[in-house]
């Protein structure tokens, strides 16, 4: 509900895809290290690709991630002034591989984007709960989209395995899709990143990465950026391709402590290999794991149909009236007659 | 039709397929199952109307399957815990009624419940049956009913049974209609009256109809008391046999009954007055043979001509005849002789005609002298008479053409007294397997007309037809067009496609093909859909072994070396 601010007199739902203008940006952006001590664990002299032996192997491990899809482009008008907003959807779940691998958390919200002032608009599809941001530049409404999507994930992770007892000693590992940034208070939690368009290394550490056969991982150097955590490099398979192919990077939290962080470095690395995907089942195998390609598949499908809700706003922006203009307020305004 | 007893929710209609007003698919929850059969229903509102309609209907397939997987080989990546995916599992159901009419699908979303008691009466029609017969249980054990007015002529008649030899059990069923006809109390005080002739054309399979099937268990008997029948063998039954071969004073042949056996057979008398000899011509196609001119001739001047003696031979142009040889041998000699033939083959007929005649008629010698004579005292006794409710006529030791004649004859008879009479009452239930020989689609013959007169007439005098036969595709169309019930046993696969099946729609095809014994597909005219049912183990014995005391009584002898030794 607009709390103060200006009056939305109407809405209109721009007829271009949703997509059209918005950043490219599909991981959250790996910013370049202003700081890298790769002597943590080793002197960078010492490197060496080290295998996860004698790795504690947690029984069950815990995936969580989050889709979002921009469902529309809506224009507001503030009393003849107009500004842009989003309506999205965003969901985030948590999927547990134990014996079986079972999706135990998934939650999906609609959201509506813009500056303050942006009311809930209430559809067929349910409602999108205004969510305002600082300014209607389309990069920072999905920096919004982006960070009530990084709210929901440490919620379903919260309730999937509380933080309390999340630790490499009770069994549980616990992988959260992207860099941790955003996500730093899923406690215990380590980031999974796909891609490397970053290089954090240099000399014998970088030239270790590609030495690492599957299973193995680098020692754990420590990145300084806006934000400070742990990293550490491992290899899921023995792909084709350029030497740095299937090779993955992990992040924790420095709050974590050096000693946890090695424990979970060893796990990942005795681990993650089992879930790598196959390149004819996965087009971003094998980075992309089994079940995060299956836990996204679900919560995309639980987003629903997008024709469906494209629809459903397309309907409620023509029945829109503002709140106190008449008796059909936004909690009405989508009933069909 | 307001107290419908409620049974839990087992699911929902999904709407990822659409729903038909005649087909539709239901999600079943996951703590619950469906099996193939069941009967469900489910509501819907419509507007304008105060009460919802109910549509009702049946399980005819069901579907589990792994959503969330997209290759087949993801079942091992789920197994191993990799893959998140989720088992779901869903049943089409048939729809078989609407209350009140009003064709519309269900809506997706809406709660499934299976209906039981009165709710699976009124899906099944089986509320609006006045008179109605056990005809089986369903495979969660409630019993299947059958419409006994479409059965005993007053809307329809006829039942027509199909499948595989052996598997099938087609006569078995046969045997099981007549017992729940005459034991259930529905046919009421005509039930005493009512009458069965069933042939007996393999094995000795119904020669002990009147014993207890000693192997028949509690759990058996627990099956007949459901179904409401008594678990006893007929009461009433005589059995007719063929004479033996050469016996001069007619024993007759049986096998391992030996008991309460009479041999039939028909004097020379009654085979000219009664115009038998077409039967022993009866090959279907012989009717488009020249010489038929020739047998309708003969047959004529024996009607005219032969007179009968008391002991049942016949005196004919002065020579007396007491065997079918004797008869031959003044037939052939009418036929040569140049002053009867005119009179005897009829007029312009070629020699070369009759002696194709008579080639066949001395063919026909060896498999008709033991049954046409007039060398046996006190032939009325003799004669297929039907005192007994059930009557049994034993053909399966005869040759082909033996097997034709007999079944022409005594259903020609029997036909014809029924039609004398001019009554309905009391029915009269024929059962008769491989139809196909007796009525084949193609060709004529004298049983073809007899059977079709029966199909087309038989409802309207009494005369209830239960047919079998391995393939309906080989049965003439009109016969099976008048059953009014139709029973599929296990089918052949490639039989299981002809059009003569298209009345089971196609999941129950496709089971027809793996029916074990016992369970039939039965359909009525007023059911949609077919209904699979069982029916229990026979309480008569159908084998020698397996002839007991008394039912159940088996436990009692328990001799354990029982049968090991002579």
């Amino acid at each position: 509900m607009s709390e103060g601010g200006k009056r939305v007199d109407s809405l209109s739902i721009e007829g271009w895809s949703p997509e059209f203008g918005s950043p490219v940006e599909t991981d959250r952006d790996e910013v370049p290290a202003a700081q890298v001590d790769a002597g943590a664990e080793l002197p960078p002299a010492e490197w060496r690709p080290l295998g996860a032996a004698g790795a504690m192997k947690p029984a069950r491990v815990y995936f969580v991630d989050g889709v979002r899809r921009i469902e529309a482009r809506v224009w507001m008008s503030h009393g003849g002034e107009p500004s842009l907003g989003i309506c999205a959807s965003y969901g985030a779940g948590v999927v547990r591989c134990g014996r079986r691998a079972e999706i135990v958390a998934a939650r999906v919200r609609r959201a509506f984007f813009g500056r303050a002032g942006v009311p809930d608009l209430v559809t067929r599809a349910g409602t999108f709960t205004a969510c305002p941001v600082a300014d209607d530049d389309i990069r920072q409404l999905v920096n919004g989209l982006q960070e009530r999507m990084g709210q929901l994930e440490i919620e379903v992770a919260e309730t999937a395995l509380p933080s309390a007892s999340r630790s490499s000693r009770d069994g549980a590992l616990m992988v959260v899709d992207g860099p941790l940034r955003g996500r730093q208070r899923i406690a215990g939690a380590t980031g999974y990143v796909k891609s490397h368009r970053v290089q954090y290394l240099s000399g014998e550490p970088r030239a270790t990465v590609a030495r690492l056969a599957p299973g193995q991982r680098t020692p754990v150097f420590l990145i300084q950026t806006t934000w400070t955590r742990y990293s550490w490099y491992l290899r899921l398979t023995r792909a084709e391709g350029h030497p740095w192919a299937g090779i993955v990077r992990c992040e924790a939290w420095h709050d974590t402590g050096l000693g946890e962080v090695k424990r979970l470095a060893d796990a990942t690395a005795a681990v993650l290999p089992r879930f790598a995907s196959e390149p004819h089942k996965d087009d971003r195998a094998p980075q992309n794991l089994y079940p995060i390609g299956g836990l996204e598949r679900e919560l995309r499908r639980r987003l629903g149909d997008t024709g469906m809700v494209y629809r459903a706003l397309r309907r409620a922006a023509g029945d829109y009236r503002p709140r106190h203009g008449s008796p059909t307020g936004p909690g009405t305004a989508a009933v069909p007659p | 039709m307001s107290e419908h007893p409620t049974s839990p929710p087992v699911g929902r209609v999904i709407g990822t397929d659409p729903a038909t007003p005649l087909e539709f698919w239901v999600a079943v929850s996951e703590d619950r199952f469906l099996q193939l059969d069941d009967v469900v229903v489910v509501e819907r509102s419509l507007p304008g109307r105060s009460e919802p309609i109910r549509i009702y209907g049946m399980v005819a397939d069901l579907r589990v399957r792994h959503e969330g997987a997209r290759f087949d080989s993801d079942v091992f990546l789920i197994e191993d815990g990799v893959l998140p995916a989720q088992v779901t599992e869903a049943a089409k159901v048939l729809a078989t009624r609407f209350e009140p009419e009003v064709f519309v699908p269900p809506v997706p979303g809406e709660v499934v419940r299976k209906a039981v008691g009165k709710a699976r009466d009124e899906a099944l029609f089986f509320d609006g049956m006045e008179r109605r017969i056990p005809a089986g249980l369903s495979r969660d054990g409630e019993v299947i009913h059958a419409n006994l007015e479409f059965m005993d002529g007053t809307r329809g008649a006829h039942v027509n049974i199909s499948g595989v030899s052996g598997v099938a059990t087609k006569t078995s069923y046969a045997v099981f209609l007549l017992h729940s006809l005459f034991t259930s109390g529905e046919l009421g005080a005509g039930a005493h009256n009512t009458k069965a002739l069933i042939f007996n054309v393999k094995g000795e399979d119904l020669l002990f109809l009147d014993r207890p099937n000693r192997h028949l268990d509690g759990e058996q008997m627990a099956r007949y008391t459901s179904l409401g029948l008594p678990a006893s063998p007929f009461a009433s039954v005589e059995l007719w046999a063929p004479p033996r071969r050469g016996d001069p004073s007619a024993a007759p042949r049986t096998g391992s009954r030996a008991d309460g056996v009479t041999s039939f057979f028909w004097t020379l008398a009654e085979f000219c007055q009664d115009e038998l000899l077409p039967f022993l011509f009866a090959d279907a196609g012989d009717e488009r043979q020249q010489y038929t001119i020739v047998v309708h001739n003969v047959t004529a001047r024996l009607r005219r001509e032969a007179n009968p003696l008391d002991d049942g031979g016949v005196r004919l142009g002065g020579v007396t005849c007491r065997t079918f040889e004797q008869l031959i041998d003044v037939i052939s000699d009418r036929l040569e002789d140049d002053a009867d033939r005119g009179d005897w083959a009829g007029r312009s007929i070629g020699t070369g005609t009759i002696n194709a005649f008579v080639r066949r008629l001395y063919a026909s010698r060896r498999d008709a002298e033991h049954l046409v004579r007039g060398d046996v005292p006190n032939p009325g006794k003799h004669r297929i008479g039907m005192q007994a409710q059930v009557a049994v006529v034993d053909i399966a030791k005869l040759s082909r053409r033996a097997q034709r004649f007999v079944v022409g004859v005594v259903l020609c008879r029997t036909f014809r007294d029924k039609e004398e009479t001019g009554a309905r009452e009391p029915l009269l239930f024929v059962v008769l397997d491989e139809l196909n020989k007796y009525a084949p689609r193609e060709g004529h013959s004298p049983i073809k007309e007899i059977l079709l007169d029966m199909a087309e007439r038989g409802r309207s005098l009494g005369v209830i037809l239960i047919g079998a036969q391995q393939t309906a595709s080989e049965v003439e169309r009109r016969v099976i067009a008048n059953s009014s019930l139709r029973v599929a046993g296990r089918l052949d696969s490639a039989e299981a496609g002809r059009p003569e099946y298209a009345f089971l729609p196609t999941a129950h095809r496709q089971r027809a093909t793996i029916l074990k014994p016992g369970t039939m597909i039965l359909s009525q005219p007023e059911l949609p859909v077919p209904l699979v049912l069982e029916f229990p183990f026979p309480a008569w014995a159908t084998r020698p072994d397996e002839v007991g005391t008394a039912p159940g009584d088996s436990e009692d002898t328990g001799d354990p070396f029982e049968g090991l030794v002579e």
